[in-house]
């Protein structure tokens, strides 16, 4: 009874798993493929002669190492400054008590619900006055504090029972120690999971580093994309999906490390 | 004043939360190195008042006084005051040895002194075995005992503990009694303990502070809070089973149950002829099968429970009233008639209004 209900369940999830993996097996094969190739048979999943020749024309056309390490670079800051902001709001929002609290709360979770299209030209014109264009600082300064991580981090600190935090205050122990020593080892799980979300998701990034970053130099990984598949750029698909490819290498390295606490999610934060 | 203790004063405190009274001008002295039960009903105030001992929770109004000096004024050293929590608050990063260490460690007890500290801790509460253990991976009883033994560590002059017991197994809690105790015994340290649980209030403590509405109802011995409660609410929260409160008049002398004499009254300095609350302890109800005494009174045996150590019978007394009784030596059924009989030095007298007991100051 039980192993038939678990297969009437897995059935369709296998269904959607199948359904999820076919851009990214598409896109691999492809990347192996001639131009030719991918012309007359694009949904051939195996490639009928595979060549290595796209990654090696990729890597005469641009610097690939220079690519990854600007767009890692980019992504390791804006992901360090969400955290510790993130953490650092969270902490003052569950351990001081201070006027208006919830309301400044609200103000801070609102944010998220900002599109960023009102955003981005504002934040443009600031980072153009600081002379920050086309630099990965200028992408990243406006990404520093990301509301959403202050959310994920207060509920977690609300499950730290309020008695520690009085034992603490007992103990005369320094903010400080309170948030290095106790805290942050409590929420690792929560800070990896969500460390880990927002590089991923820095790393993705597109709209508002092509706004910033002019100079080919200074490119990220997904501005070099656009290369390949606009109009201006021409198109060679073989091309953009070997770019593709290399640049998810780094985000499924990410996943399967963490995958145990991405998984365990936020909610398992080692109390109790 | 010593190293290893403190005394503390409450001076008219106040508490409010909001508008709402939670405690309502409080006084209390505590002695350098008694030991003191603060007793109470759930949401009486009692962990307040901790919590205001502690500092944790700021006073409305009035002053709380560790050795006469303002709490707020006392050097935050961290040696002053030690507390343990009902949920033991122990952090769940480290293992036992760095809880007992870490708020030593941060204030600076050199690292010799330390672990001669713990060593000997962690001996008395038999914790050596699991020092590398994280607080997970323990049982109730000995996540208890890391807290009273980070409690230990610090060599306070002050140990708060906020019912430590409540959350571990029946059979453990005379024995974590008897480590509380022992531990006072050895360090005379000022305890301040809360507690819901009577039995375990007269156990421990040196003097009991029962609350009720935020309010101290009395302070004393565990022997005169049981003996001669000054009112209903006191005599009603201490001791199982619970008191006998019963409907009397007096007159003439006399108390009156349903128009028949039960007491006899010498001390007839404070009462007059007037309706009154008769309470007797169940143990002092003397039972006879004969009515051999002229003011004995009959009542019909409803409920029989044999705890072995002693019978517990409830009555029916004149159809009106249930009685309990405790009795060693009396051999009856349901449906039978006994006689009882109240003695006037073991009955305690409320005023029906006021609820005082009326003979407060007899002892």
């Amino acid at each position: 009874m039980n192993s038939k209900k678990n297969v009437l369940w897995h059935l369709p999830l296998i269904i959607i798993g199948l359904v999820a993996l076919l851009p990214v097996v598409f896109m691999i094969s492809n990347s192996f493929k001639t131009l030719q190739e991918s012309y007359q048979s694009i949904l051939n999943l195996i490639p009928t002669k595979p060549t290595i020749d796209n990654y090696t024309t990729l890597n005469h056309q641009v610097n690939l190492i220079r690519l990854i390490w600007n767009t890692f670079f980019m992504a390791t800051i804006v992901t360090l400054g969400k955290l510790l902001t993130g953490l650092l709001a969270a902490y003052a929002f569950r351990y001081f008590q201070f006027k208006h609290k919830s309301f400044i709360y609200l103000l801070f979770v609102a944010t998220i619900f900002v599109p960023f299209t009102i955003v981005m030209i504002p934040n443009y014109l600031v980072i153009a006055k600081l002379n920050l264009l086309n630099s990965v600082i200028g992408v990243a300064l406006p990404q520093l504090c990301d509301a959403t991580g202050i959310m994920i981090f207060l509920k977690t600190m609300e499950k730290i029972p309020s008695s520690l935090f009085d034992s603490l205050k007992i103990d005369d122990i320094p903010n400080r120690r309170i948030f290095f020593n106790i805290v942050l080892p409590i929420l690792r799980p929560s800070i990896i999971s969500v460390g880990a979300m927002f590089f991923i998701n820095s790393w993705n990034e597109y709209v508002w580093p092509t706004l910033i970053l002019k100079d080919k130099g200074s490119f990220t990984l997904p501005l070099a994309l656009q290369n390949y598949i606009s109009s201006e750029g021409g198109t060679n698909f073989p091309l953009a999906m070997a770019l593709s490819s290399i640049m998810i290498v780094l985000p499924l390295i990410i996943y399967l490390i963490f995958q145990r606490y991405i998984l365990n999610s936020i909610s398992n934060s080692g109390l109790k | 004043m010593s190293d290893n203790n403190a005394t503390i004063e409450l001076k008219e405190i106040t508490k409010e939360f909001k508008s709402t009274k939670v405690i309502d001008q409080l006084n209390l002295k505590i002695a350098a190195g008694e030991f003191l039960v603060l007793l109470g009903p759930s949401g009486c105030g009692k962990s307040t008042t901790l919590r205001m001992i502690a500092g944790l929770e700021s006073v409305s109004n009035g002053e709380v006084l560790i050795d006469g000096d303002d709490l707020n004024n006392k050097a935050n050293d961290g040696h002053t005051i030690a507390m343990v929590f009902q949920d033991y608050a122990l952090y769940p990063n480290m293992t036992v040895y760095q809880n007992l260490e870490y708020a030593l460690k941060v204030h600076k007890v050199p690292k010799d002194e330390r672990s001669l500290r713990l060593e000997s801790i962690l001996e008395t509460l038999n914790l050596t075995k699991y020092k590398d253990r994280l607080p997970s991976e323990l049982s109730g009883g000995q996540k208890q005992r890391v807290a009273l033994g980070r409690g230990m560590a610090k060599k306070s002059k002050i140990f708060l503990l906020d019912e430590p017991l409540s959350n571990i197994d029946v059979q453990l809690r005379e024995k974590a009694r008897d480590e509380i105790q022992n531990l006072h015994d050895r360090n005379k340290q000022t305890i301040v303990y809360v507690t819901h649980d009577q039995l375990e209030a007269m156990a421990l403590g040196d003097r009991i502070a029962v609350m009720n509405d935020g309010i101290i109802q009395m302070v004393d011995t565990p022997d005169n809070i049981y003996k001669n409660p000054t009112n209903l609410f006191v005599a009603k929260f201490i001791g199982t089973p619970q008191i006998n409160i019963l409907d009397v008049k007096y007159q003439d002398g006399y108390l009156l149950i349903a128009n028949q004499r039960v007491v006899r009254v010498k001390q007839t300095a404070n009462i007059e002829p007037n309706d009154y609350l008769l309470g007797i302890r169940p143990e002092h109800i003397k039972l006879s099968k004969e009515s051999d005494e002229d003011l004995s009174i009959p009542a019909v045996v409803t409920k029989i429970v044999d705890y072995g150590r002693f019978t517990q019978l409830t009555l029916e007394l004149d159809e009106k009233y249930t009685i309990k009784a405790v009795t060693k030596d009396i051999n009856c059924n349901i449906g039978d008639t006994l006689y009882v009989r109240i003695e006037e030095q073991t009955s305690i007298i409320f005023d029906k209004d006021s609820q005082k007991n009326i003979y407060w100051d007899r002892v």
